[in-house]
């Protein structure tokens, strides 16, 4: 039987001062109760109010645009999602993956990095423009809203990847310093 | 019209609307995975309090974090209290929030921004 290295996996963890980690399916109760724990620990931290409410926001944009795809996308496995939580040289970061088809991750990764390009000031705009434009009728989600909410609460530019995989489709993630 | 009244839940706000002294009263944080679905019964509420009758609307907000969707959904409420006002109507929000934390104030000033009835943030210890 392969028993898995606890010990190397926590020491990596502390290594790379990751607070959280969830990696599986996730559900939307799972989001609530992961973010209760966030919350919980950032407290217990004494992380400033302000600073608490962007991880947890930041958290839960990704967390639920994760969801959302894979509600939308019925892509197997999109669901399944890793999520890191780390503080690092006086920041926070978050950053939360997933598997998606190949053509989404790359339209998701253009519109990430149009978005890095811009300041708080053209953010703001463009969060007002997708703020005032009519909901599609399908929509659930936040109507493009995320992305943007997550690039003003961002200290520094949102960092993309998406990895290449089989049968047309990648693994996309996003990492956010706080 | 039937009033509201919604419990909260870790993701979603208390919400009670009095209809006979035309207040709408919220309170906690809105990160529901659907909010147009969650908030579909207020919307609805709303929109029938402005046809019915012509007193005013003071909407008592003590909301702390929205996700992007409920976001959205307040702001459609707001512009739907603004298309009222602009017709003459008597609308008020009144949106408290813990000094400690600027981030609730910096939210409520981006939907006050977009609205020239009397939208009042106010900062309490």
């Amino acid at each position: 039987m392969l028993v898995p290295d606890l010990y190397e996996l926590r020491q990596r963890f502390d290594d790379e001062k990751i607070l959280l980690c969830f990696n599986g399916p996730i559900s939307r109760s799972l989001i609530e109760e992961i973010g209760n724990a966030l919350r919980n620990y950032l407290k217990s931290e004494q992380a400033s109010p302000a600073a608490a409410l962007d991880v947890f926001a930041v958290y839960i944009e990704l967390t639920q645009n994760i969801r959302h795809y894979a509600q939308r996308s019925g892509l197997a496995g999109a669901d399944t999602a890793t999520v890191v939580v780390s503080y690092r040289d006086g920041h926070y970061n978050v950053s939360a993956g997933n598997l998606v088809r190949l053509e989404d991750g790359e339209a998701v990764l253009k519109q990430v990095t149009d978005l890095a390009g811009l300041d708080k000031v053209e953010l703001k705009k463009v969060y007002k423009e997708q703020l005032r434009k009519p909901r599609d009728e399908h929509a659930t989600s936040g109507a493009g809203l995320g992305l943007i909410d997550i690039a003003r609460k961002a200290s520094a530019p949102v960092m993309p990847s998406l990895k290449t995989l089989e049968n047309g489709t990648g693994y996309f993630s996003l990492s956010v310093q706080i | 019209m039937n009033d509201l009244k919604i419990v909260s839940t870790q993701s979603t706000p208390l919400i009670e609307t009095d209809n006979t002294r035309g207040v709408i009263y919220m309170e906690g944080d809105s990160y529901p995975e659907n909010s147009f679905e969650f908030y579909s019964e207020l919307v609805a509420w709303v929109s029938s309090y402005l046809s019915d009758h012509n007193r005013p609307l003071v909407m008592e907000l003590a909301l702390l974090y929205l996700n992007t969707s409920s976001i959205k959904v307040m702001m459609d409420i707001f512009d739907e209290l603004e298309e009222a006002h602009q017709k003459g109507r008597d609308v008020t929000v009144n949106w408290r929030y813990d000094v400690d934390n600027e981030r609730v104030a910096e939210l409520a000033e981006e939907f006050k921004e977009d609205c020239s009835f009397a939208f009042n943030i106010i900062g309490q210890e």
